[in-house]
């Protein structure tokens, strides 16, 4: 009776498990190749920048977009989005403020430059830290804001992918 | 509790007999002789002993093991029971593939592997003690299965190492992200001690240690119930302060997703067993019922019947030989919750309790006077034709424990001789209810061996010396004890005399029924 117990138990614990370890695997492998063609997509403008890590809290710029200095025809066909310098909402969460800045070029950005990170504690400067580059990584893969959140940053990303899209609707 | 018997002389059916005779003036018998053909010393009644008789069966064994849906049943059961357990295995591994799916998983350095073996050890030990608040909770279907004392056992079981999981997950995850930061183990607990909801889970954990603390049996023991009890409580309060640092800091408890709403669902469902069958139906129960003290029966010395009255008790559904968990609103009493066995099947109208003075708030039970309220949970316990195997019933009975078997009996349903009845006691004066075993037996054509004085020694020492000195055993006590259910009611340590006697004469674990009074 224990022992139908324990090795019933075993077999149905494996195939959970079995399940779980499919899908980690399985997000695993699409994280790495959304991730790939990066290294040759963002080039230039400082890379993986953990500029934002310290959060300068008083340095917020203006927080209405210098949309205005639009420069000529961009190829809104791809993308849809006009040149200029956006700065996107301040997002507040349970860890501190989030709020980023992107800069359209050609229809296109190619870095997403953290103003202010979640900073109310030190692991929350540590996780955003971590979590900034990849956010900005994959939003200049995805050229949008509709992207995964890092695990583990759950409200970091979410403040910062909140924050860029509203400098993304700007551009538009 | 009650300690193991020290005792001296034993009679065997015919002292019984004697009894029976008495009551009845009926000659026939239905003991068995002893081994060496011994003529025993009547215990119960006045009356000289009878000689010995050849055994009478007024059953074949063919009827005896023609068993088809009691043994259906109870495989039904065992399968009910596996299905339990696995589903406690698959809970666990439930809880690492919610980590292992939330695509936080991430083992890219030290650091990293620290916070996952952290990450992993909380949510299984969260799930264990989740599974630790069902086994808590008295829900029906689980007492029904494996029994309440059976579920405490489990249920104590777990204390621990869900504690050391839970301890470990703290530990790894400060020094997981100790490394990540790259400074001290002192700063990160700091950190982690200035986030408000980690804080609480701090205040958590240590609840559960003062929990699991004080439920080691060296500590308990100088522990008085209710000081135990208070502090027992408090886990209630120690698991719900853990939850809001596992829904804000959980990485794989993402908002939306559906390892969220599982691990919310395990909650609602252990939280809420508790709050309903712990508290909310036994309430609604005790106020729909009724009961009320109607007599104290004094029948010896540290023993009393509790009579009570109460509305429509017949819809609790409850058998003898199951016991509730009672609380008398009596002045000095009401703060005691007793549990105790029923000591006769219950009717519509009226219930028995049988009570020996052994803890300290029993004996001031005697002193309840009529019109007591009393408020009850239960019923509970499988100590009850629910978990028998077999046509033919073995019990064994000692001291107070006598009182279930009594209730027991009352309702079986058996064909004549198919049930042999040991009682035990340390002296005469310990013989409570015995006549009204006796009685049912009698009425019924069943054997009542009785086994009065010291204990013995020897493989059989749950019986008493004089006995044992003459190579009595469970084998010869008992008729065909491999093809039987035996179900033993006394003190914790000779029932597991009782239990190893019964193994050597053949009983298989499953045909064994004990109900325990200790726990």
């Amino acid at each position: 009776m224990r022992a139908r117990i324990v090795i019933g138990g075993l077999l149905v614990s494996a195939g959970i498990l079995a399940v779980g370890v499919e899908s980690t695997v399985t997000q695993l492998s699409a994280t790495t190749s959304l991730v790939q063609p990066l290294a040759g997509a963002a080039p230039s403008s400082g890379g993986t920048g953990t500029e934002g890590t310290s959060g300068t809290a008083g340095a917020a710029p203006s927080s209405s977009p210098s949309s205005s200095d639009t420069s000529g025809s961009s190829p809104a066909a791809t993308t849809g989005l006009t040149d200029g310098t956006y700065t996107g909402t301040a997002v507040s969460t349970r860890y501190g403020t989030v709020q980023v800045q992107v800069t359209i070029s050609g229809g296109t950005f190619g870095d997403v430059t953290a103003l202010h990170l979640t900073d109310d504690d030190g692991r929350s400067v540590q996780i955003s830290a971590r979590a900034a580059p990849v956010l900005a990584q994959e939003a200049v893969a995805a050229q949008s804001a509709s992207i995964d959140t890092v695990s583990g940053a759950t409200y970091t990303s979410d403040g910062y992918l909140q924050s860029l899209q509203s400098a993304l609707d700007q551009a538009r | 509790m009650a300690r193991p018997k020290l005792c001296h002389r034993w009679t065997i059916g015919s002292g019984v007999l004697i009894g029976v005779v008495h009551l009845s003036g009926e000659t026939r018998r239905l003991g068995r002789p002893l081994p060496n053909g011994h003529t025993m010393t009547a215990t119960l009644h006045h009356t000289p002993p009878a000689p010995p008789s050849p055994p009478t069966r007024s059953t074949s064994r063919r009827d005896l093991t023609a068993v088809r849906p009691l043994a259906a049943k109870a495989r039904r059961r065992r399968a009910a029971v596996d299905l339990l357990g696995i589903a406690v295995w698959a809970s666990a591994a439930m809880a690492v593939t919610l980590w292992l799916t939330s695509g936080s998983v991430d083992v890219s350095g030290p650091g990293q592997v620290l916070i996952s073996a952290g990450i992993v050890t909380g949510l299984v030990g969260t799930d264990l003690i989740l599974v630790m608040l069902v086994l808590a909770a008295r829900l029906p279907v689980i007492d029904r299965l494996v029994g309440h004392d059976a579920a405490m056992a489990h249920h104590g079981k777990l204390g621990k190492p869900a504690l050391y999981l839970l301890l470990t997950h703290a530990g790894l995850l400060i020094g997981g992200y100790a490394v990540e930061a790259g400074d001290s183990v002192v700063a990160e607990t700091v950190g982690l001690w200035n986030t408000p909801d980690v804080l609480l889970a701090f205040f958590g954990l240590g609840g559960l240690v003062a929990v699991v603390w004080t439920s080691i049996v060296a500590v308990r023991r100088v522990l008085p119930y209710e000081g135990w009890h208070a502090i027992h409580l408090l886990s209630y309060a120690a698991v719900a302060v853990a939850i809001p640092h596992q829904l804000s800091q959980g990485q794989m408890l993402a908002q939306g997703s559906w390892e969220r709403a599982y691990w919310i669902a395990l909650y609602v469902v252990a939280l809420g067993s508790v709050a309903v069958f712990r508290f909310a139906l036994p309430a609604f129960r005790s106020l729909r019922h009724g009961v009320v003290v109607t007599g104290v029966e004094r029948i010896a010395d540290d023993v009393v019947s509790v009579h009570l009255h109460g509305r429509d008790l017949d819809r609790l559904g409850a058998v003898g030989g199951q016991f509730f968990v009672w609380r008398f609103w009596a002045p000095g009493l009401w703060w005691h919750a007793h549990p105790i066995s029923l000591s006769a099947a219950p009717t519509a109208t009226g219930m028995r309790l049988t009570v020996r003075a052994l803890g300290r708030g029993s004996a001031s039970l005697a002193s309840l006077r009529p019109g007591t309220r009393v408020s009850f949970a239960g019923p509970y316990g499988i100590f009850t034709e629910a978990v028998r195997t077999s046509t033919r019933v073995a019990v064994a009975a000692s001291g107070i424990g006598v009182t279930p078997v009594r209730a027991f009996l009352e309702r079986l349903d058996a064909p004549p001789g198919a049930v042999t009845i040991l009682l035990r006691a340390r002296s005469e004066r310990e013989t409570f209810l015995w006549h009204e075993i006796v009685a049912w037996a009698h009425a019924r054509g069943h054997q009542v061996a009785v086994s009065v004085g010291p204990r013995g020694r020897g493989p059989a020492s749950w019986l008493a010396e004089g006995d044992t000195s003459r190579g009595v055993t469970a084998a010869s006590v008992f008729p065909d004890l491999a093809h039987s259910d035996l179900y033993v009611c006394g003190p914790g340590r000779w029932s597991d005399l009782v239990e190893q006697d019964a193994a050597a004469a053949g009983l298989p674990a499953d045909q064994l029924h004990r109900e325990r009074f200790d726990w």
